[in-house]
């Protein structure tokens, strides 16, 4: 008997052996958050709800439909890429790593990137399957280096339960939402005079990229050519002024949640301290979700549309997008086609990306029913041809939008003036990037 | 002295090599390397090219770096007071060997085995607006809300709060090792004498743990220059760089900017001014001692 048992183990262990050393590795980095506690075993996909419950459940399901592939998963917080540069500077990338499009020009400047052209025709997908935008986003010197995951960009999300309160509502149950500057303060006025509570709920405290996504918006509306050089910035213009004078007006006016950094933005918002949430793509999926449950501040009262065009000029916004570049490195042809599985598979169900809010990267998602009958997908359809990206040569994109977000946070927050503001950004900006 | 010179085997020195070699590996060889790399135009991932002392001309002349000079130096000279007055008091307050001090020394300490991702957390629990600890005392007694973490001046405020009640362990300590150390008969003579409590303070017991004010003193100093991360999770250096320290500047222009030489010169001139700075206490309060 005892020889029975000492045998079976023998061989289970040998056998997991076996299967441990026939698993290919892939080392997967990503930003989207942590939810293991919610989704860490969850493998039905369409289960899954937001960025980190969907990307989280879309790899427990890859890794349950290919048992020889083992993908390591590291979560880094947003966006990561100080860390990342470390890891590649110490040798230490890892395989696949989420990367803005905006990001995508510093790293493959320098060599830091593989193309993922000979990945993608391994796995059989077509380049031509992808969105302009999203294609668009990781091609560099005629070659693809990222697997376009999708196009996000800034939207008003509205209340608009606070909105019938603030007697902001069509006929039809649409919001109004404003056409023009005296517009929105008007509105915003109004909002604030029938229900006590802010008209828009913004990031203000703690952050960058929502200062610098809602300035780029503004001044593409204007027509203002502020990148007409990459390598050099133009703020000290009268349209970048107006954007940031409005900006000011709206909170010098209390007409927008004070002090919110991000988490409090998004959970003020949730909990119906304000009428407007200036914020991304991503949370659309989210909002929904609290819009569904009764007895929620949202419930059965949200709505989304793209940053109404306030400026004359064009119906423009600031958009950008998120794909999985390769860092440099060399790769075993086993993890070359786990990798190539890995792409086809996010490629394949990018229509369950779209559904948290993003545009989908993959053409053919448009066309289905499932995405179309999506909730609000029609109001902001749109932002597919009002999206507009900085210029693809402009280097160093997220160091521009933290000095951006710092010198208008400082105008609007009253610690400079607009000028003094816009100026400093500028000289910052061009010192930044003529000292590359 | 000659005759243990003579009587001395080179051998001996073995015992010293672990440490040695350590303190060259990790101390003296990256002071070099940064101070070899400060002189070049060099990112994080290639060779770069030698530029002389530009970087540090380049750091000098930066408004950002001055700034983030200005909020280290007030912070220092805020919080390192603060950290070796409170330490004193609470270690005074807790001199006594009872199981409600035995309790509480442990309770003060236990702030300082915490991470700094906790720490902040926990005072951003405390200081963010509408649903914070202090935004709902604020609310009850009908006061204004201040944004602690958004608002210039109070931000850096902040920092030093969460700083003050991270650190204040390791000065507690200290000084009740010091305290510890003094011969109860000074106490008794004392008490003999009829002196008052401020007389004995005065000068019997802070005359007697000199060296360990001096010692907590330069510790703090040398830690709170180099203050970072609690900047960077609770007020991300702003408003307007208003509370952003000399370490989250060479971060930020090392690993956002890429700039890794002219990091690398902010590096070298923090270390300096540490060193600097360290050396005046000692020297001054050293000088004191001898006066006395």
């Amino acid at each position: 008997m005892k020889r029975f048992l000492f045998g079976s183990v023998a061989l289970m262990a040998a056998g997991w052996a076996s299967l441990a050393s026939a698993q290919t590795t892939i080392e997967l980095q990503r930003f989207f958050g942590a939810c293991d506690a919610e989704y860490g075993s969850v493998t039905d996909v369409s289960a899954a709800v937001g960025e980190c419950g969907i990307i989280t459940a879309l790899v427990n399901k890859f890794q349950a439909d290919n048992p020889d592939i083992k993908v390591n998963v590291t979560t880094v917080e947003w966006p990561g890429y100080d860390q990342l540069n470390a890891q590649m500077a110490s040798g230490a990338a890892p395989d696949v790593v989420s990367m803005h499009y905006s990001a995508i020009s510093d790293y493959q400047s320098r060599g830091l990137l593989d193309p993922v052209d000979g990945v993608l025709a391994a796995a059989g997908v077509d380049p031509a399957a992808f969105t302009d935008a999203g294609r668009g986003g990781v091609t560099k010197e005629g070659q693809m280096y990222g697997l376009p995951f999708d196009n996000w960009t800034m939207l008003f999300h509205v209340n608009l339960n606070l909105m019938k309160d603030a007697g902001l509502v069509n006929a039809d149950g649409t919001p109004i939402l404003p056409k023009t500057p005296d517009e929105l303060y008007a509105q915003g006025k109004q909002f604030t005079e029938k229900t006590g509570k802010p008209y828009l709920v913004q990031i203000l405290a703690n952050e960058t990229a929502a200062y610098a996504r809602v300035l780029y918006t503004f001044l593409q509306q204007q027509n203002s050519d502020f990148f007409a050089d990459p390598t050099a910035i133009k703020l000290n213009t009268p349209e970048a002024a107006a954007v940031v004078g409005m900006l000011k007006k709206i909170k010098d006016e209390g007409l927008t949640t004070v002090n919110m950094d991000y988490p409090a933005a998004v959970s003020g918002f949730i909990n119906g301290d304000g009428g407007i949430a200036i914020n991304g793509t991503w949370l659309i999926g989210d909002f929904v979700a609290q819009s569904q449950q009764e007895g929620t501040a949202l419930a059965n009262g949200y709505t989304v549309y793209p940053i109404p065009q306030l400026f004359a000029g064009r119906d423009a916004t600031y958009a950008d997008g998120h794909g999985w570049v390769l860092p440099h490195k060399e790769r075993s042809a086993e993890q070359d086609a786990a990798i190539a599985k890995l792409f086809k598979f996010l490629a394949d169900n990018d229509y369950h990306w779209a559904r948290n809010g993003h545009l989908p990267a993959v053409k053919s998602v448009f066309d289905m029913p499932e995405f179309q009958n999506l909730p609000h997908r029609a109001n902001i359809a749109k932002i597919a041809e009002t999206g507009t990206a900085l210029p693809a040569a402009v280097m160093r994109q997220f160091a521009i939008q933290d000095i951006i977000g710092e010198e208008v946070g400082a105008a609007v927050n009253g610690d400079k003036t607009v000028e003094d503001a816009l100026s400093t950004a500028e000289t910052r900006i061009n010192e930044l990037l003529a000292d590359l | 002295m000659a005759e243990s010179w003579r009587r001395s085997q080179w051998r001996n020195g073995l015992f010293a090599l672990p440490f040695l070699v350590t303190f060259a590996a990790f101390l003296v060889f990256p002071l070099i390397w940064g101070f070899w790399l400060s002189l070049h135009k060099v990112d994080l991932f290639g060779p770069g090219r030698f530029v002389g002392f530009d970087n540090y001309v380049k750091v000098l002349r930066d408004p950002q770096f001055r700034q983030a000079l200005l909020n280290t130096l007030i912070f220092v000279a805020t919080t390192v007071p603060t950290l070796v007055a409170l330490g004193l008091f609470l270690a005074l307050a807790l001199n006594h060997l009872t199981r409600a001090t035995a309790f509480l020394r442990g309770l003060f300490f236990a702030s300082s085995v915490l991470s700094v991702t906790i720490v902040t957390l926990i005072w951003r629990i405390v200081f963010i607006p509408n649903d914070g600890l202090i935004a709902l005392v604020f609310d009850h007694l009908g006061w204004a809300q201040i944004g602690f973490l958004s608002t210039k001046g109070w931000s850096l405020f902040s920092v030093g709060v969460a700083t003050v009640w991270w650190c204040i362990g390791l000065p507690m300590m200290l000084f009740l090792a010091a305290l510890q150390q003094i011969p109860v008969d000074h106490y008794e003579a004392a008490a003999l004498d009829n002196a008052n409590r401020w007389r004995v303070l005065t000068r019997i017991t802070l005359p007697a743990i000199r060296r360990t004010v001096l010692l907590v003193a330069i510790i703090q100093v040398v830690m709170q220059f180099q203050l970072f991360g609690q900047a960077q999770l609770m007020t991300n250096g702003g408003p307007a760089g208003s509370s952003r320290p000399l370490v989250m500047y060479i971060y930020e222009v090392g690993f956002i900017r890429w700039e890794v030489g002219r990091a690398a010169a902010a590096s070298e001139i923090l270390f300096l001014i540490i060193l600097c700075a360290a050396m005046i206490q000692y020297v001054v309060a050293t000088r004191n001692q001898e006066g006395v």
